[in-house]
């Protein structure tokens, strides 16, 4: 299967090694679009002939750290892979640890992180078309997405607290309840994104100078896709209908109705729209999630009867949920557990290995962005410089997530 | 004695070759738009985007001389001349880009004779000025001995000649239709505003202008996304500022020619100034000029920035068409109205 898709990425190449004459440009780590990476970007006229994503500019050794701390402590450490997706990021580290543990949450747990899951997904969508479109030099579409991004992380920071790093999730269940008129401020939020989205199109996709800097460009056909492994939007916008929400039994997705966006073109365009009609369908789940909200506890009963029972008649009464002192020792029972989520970038995907102490033996994350960093080389050889931008905008990728 | 001299001196500025050249439209008025227009393109950018733009700078009045303030820190700025560059084009470029872009205000009219340099054929030396800055911005290019900045350069090259030919055309097609070629006659020759006469002209000069200036959606010799700061990535200082301000001074000098050509110039006349001093008559064409610039930066909000080869596709399959049609346009209303 490597061979297989290192044959498709060389098929694409037009340069061979050690060719001097190709132009060589090195774009970033100090470069208004690079992001926090490095690209070396080989052209022949006008046209790129090859791109070497060098990766690992910001790699943390995040799972060695993981492995040398208690697993609770692993939560707040793995949301720095995607901070601007943390929940996403990590409900699938705490869903494998529950497996791992054998903590059911209870059934109101599931739909909080539901709904925080999506409202991370919106913002994640949001921050990538902004960037997407600062690398056309659009910048209204930039401040656009940036700014109403912003509504959505006041939402998640009224439910957990925190705007970014929000912590929610531990196993077992969530940290906090829904706070009061939470519904009303969802639906003056939504009302408002609604009418954004409406704007976007005119701004920025119905643009026909956006149009045709991006319909037909970095074209990624759905066998090739299938082949690289590609996962996200990305995969989805070449007419694959895979979504891990659907794959995997993990919050209360399968208790919802929701539509899995697909796009046959599988252009930068496709890839954009993609995400848009995303947004709208989260939209759709956060409405139905706030909805049918069933009432109940937060935390699985068995690690609730484990809290003082001044604390716990606290912790029930206001709804918040202090980390119970024994989640810090907390013993993983020997074993593995695996576990994945959709993340706004794709699937994210946890293999935990114990071996019976209170710090994970092994914990292995598979990222979205990791996955994808295969299209640079891939998709860009052939197409002018300009298109670089173009394409980089449409996968968002993020370094640090794919560097761990 | 000395009264004569300050009343020389008075003279001499007051005369159209010093005043207008130096004081209005030309380099004074000059710099003062180049403040004004940035903070205008930052603060219409900032409305739409629900930001708030320039504010620190002078607060009461909306950080309007945050320009200023950024110029003053340019000016401080230690000039460094990279050890690979050729230092001699280096330094010498931008002064020359600087030089050619303040030159067309020695032709253009502000008011009625009251033109610095009358000639007959303002308008082709107008636009023979401005077609050479191109060359000194290859120039910087190509001596800062940067990746970046040749293909800046490279690209600063193919995009003059995507716009300078149907500059040159949808310009002489009016030149054609109002048979003359000095900027002070055609003015004259406006019984209704240029545009109205030759749309077609006016729709090609402006996008050529807009391609001229490097503004969106056409701002790819800077092209911030793929290659940093073009041709200027290796200048540092009040250099730098230079090579920033060169795409507005030229905005500018191309407006004011703009509205000469196209909205019939300083007309209407203020009577009252004009008997006044002539050198002020010329109110309404620089508030013509400055309006054209306002929509001109206001595209930045609208639009992103077309790829080099598009951009080059328009240039010639589009707007060198469409200014040969305005050509074939201007000789068609000319021969009617002789008839």
């Amino acid at each position: 299967m490597l061979s297989m898709s290192s044959d498709i990425v060389s098929s694409k190449l037009l340069f061979r090694e050690g060719d001097e004459s190709a132009y060589e440009l090195f774009i970033g780590p100090q470069h208004p679009s690079s992001g926090h990476m490095r690209f070396i970007v080989r052209l022949r006229g006008d046209i790129i002939v090859s791109v070497d994503p060098d990766i690992g500019y910001v790699h943390r050794t995040m799972e060695k750290l993981a492995e040398g701390r208690e697993a609770i402590k692993a939560i707040p450490l793995l949301e720095r892979l995607t901070i601007i997706d943390s929940h996403n990021a990590t409900v699938a580290l705490v869903t494998a640890l529950e497996r791992l543990l054998d903590a059911e949450p209870p059934p109101r747990a599931l739909y909080l992180r539901t709904l925080l899951s999506e409202i991370n997904r919106i913002a994640s969508h949001l921050y990538g078309m902004g960037i997407a479109g600062i690398m056309l030099n659009h910048s209204t579409m930039f401040m656009w997405a940036f700014g109403d991004r912003e509504v959505w992380l006041q939402l998640a920071e009224e439910l957990t607290g925190a705007r970014l790093t929000h912590t929610y999730s531990i196993p077992g269940g969530v940290r906090r309840d829904l706070p009061q008129g939470f519904k009303e401020r969802f639906e003056k939020a939504a009302r408002y994104m609604e009418k954004r989205l409406e704007d976007y199109m005119k701004i920025f996709f119905r643009n026909p100078q956006v149009a045709s800097r991006y319909e037909g460009v970095g074209v990624l056909r759905k066998s090739e896709a299938q082949k690289l492994g590609i996962v996200g939007p990305n995969l989805r916008a070449s007419g694959v209908k895979y979504d891990a929400r659907l794959a995997d039994d993990y919050c209360a997705y399968s208790e919802l109705e929701f539509e899995v966006p697909v796009r046959e073109e599988g252009d930068c365009m496709a890839r954009m729209l993609v995400r848009v009609e995303e947004i709208r369908q989260s939209l759709s789940i956060i409405r139905q999630v706030l909805d049918k909200m069933p009432s109940g506890p937060i935390l699985a009963e068995k690690y609730l009867k484990l809290l003082p029972p001044k604390i716990r008649e606290q912790a029930t009464r206001s709804g918040h949920v202090k980390f119970p002192g024994v989640f810090a020792t907390l013993k993983l029972p020997a074993g593995e557990a695996v576990a994945r989520a959709e993340m706004g970038h794709g699937e994210i995907f946890y293999h935990v290995v114990s071996d019976g102490s209170a710090k994970p033996y092994r914990l292995r994350v598979v990222t979205p962005s990791f996955r994808n960093v295969v299209l640079f080389r891939y998709l860009p050889p052939g197409h002018r410089f300009m298109d670089f931008p173009a394409i980089y905008g449409s996968l968002d990728y993020f370094p640090p997530e794919s560097d761990r | 004695m000395g009264i004569d001299l300050v009343n020389l001196l008075i003279r001499l500025l007051l005369s159209p070759r010093v005043f207008a050249p130096v004081v209005f439209p030309g380099l004074l008025t000059a710099l003062i738009v180049l403040l004004i227009i940035i903070w205008a393109e930052r603060k219409i950018a900032a409305r739409i985007q629900m930001r708030v733009g320039p504010l620190y700078v002078t607060r009461h009045f909306g950080g309007v001389l945050q320009m200023l303030a950024d110029g003053t820190r340019y000016m401080f700025q230690e000039f460094i001349i990279p050890e690979t560059a050729d230092r001699i084009p280096f330094v010498l470029a931008p002064v020359l880009a600087l030089v050619l872009a303040i030159l067309p205000f020695a032709f253009i009219p502000s008011a009625p004779k009251f033109a610095p340099v009358t000639s007959p054929l303002s308008l082709p030396a107008v636009l023979a000025v401005l077609s050479a800055i191109p060359i000194s911005v290859l120039l910087m290019g190509w001596s800062s001995n940067n990746k970046f900045s040749i293909q800046g350069a490279v690209r600063e090259a193919f995009m003059s000649l995507a716009y300078e030919i149907p500059l040159f055309i949808s310009a002489l097609s009016m030149a054609i239709l109002y048979g003359t070629m000095s900027l002070e006659e055609m003015v004259d020759k406006q019984p209704i505003p240029g545009f109205l006469l030759n749309p077609i002209a006016a729709f090609t000069f402006l996008v050529s202008m807009v391609m001229s200036a490097g503004k969106l959606p056409f701002d790819i010799v800077e092209g911030e996304q793929e290659i940093v700061a073009g041709p200027y990535v290796e200048y540092t200082g009040i250099i730098f500022g230079i090579g920033m301000g060169l795409a507005y001074l030229k905005l500018y000098a191309l407006s004011l020619v703009y509205t000469i050509i196209f909205l019939s110039g300083w007309e209407p006349l203020p009577e009252v100034l004009y008997r006044f001093y002539p050198g002020v008559a010329g109110i309404f064409l620089f508030a013509k000029a400055f309006l054209l610039m306002l929509f001109v930066v206001f595209l930045r909000s609208v639009y992103g920035r077309y790829r080099l080869d598009q951009a080059i596709r328009i240039g010639w399959r589009i707007y060198f068409v469409l200014s040969v049609i305005s050509l074939v346009f201007s000789v068609g209303v000319k021969v009617i109205t002789c008839v």
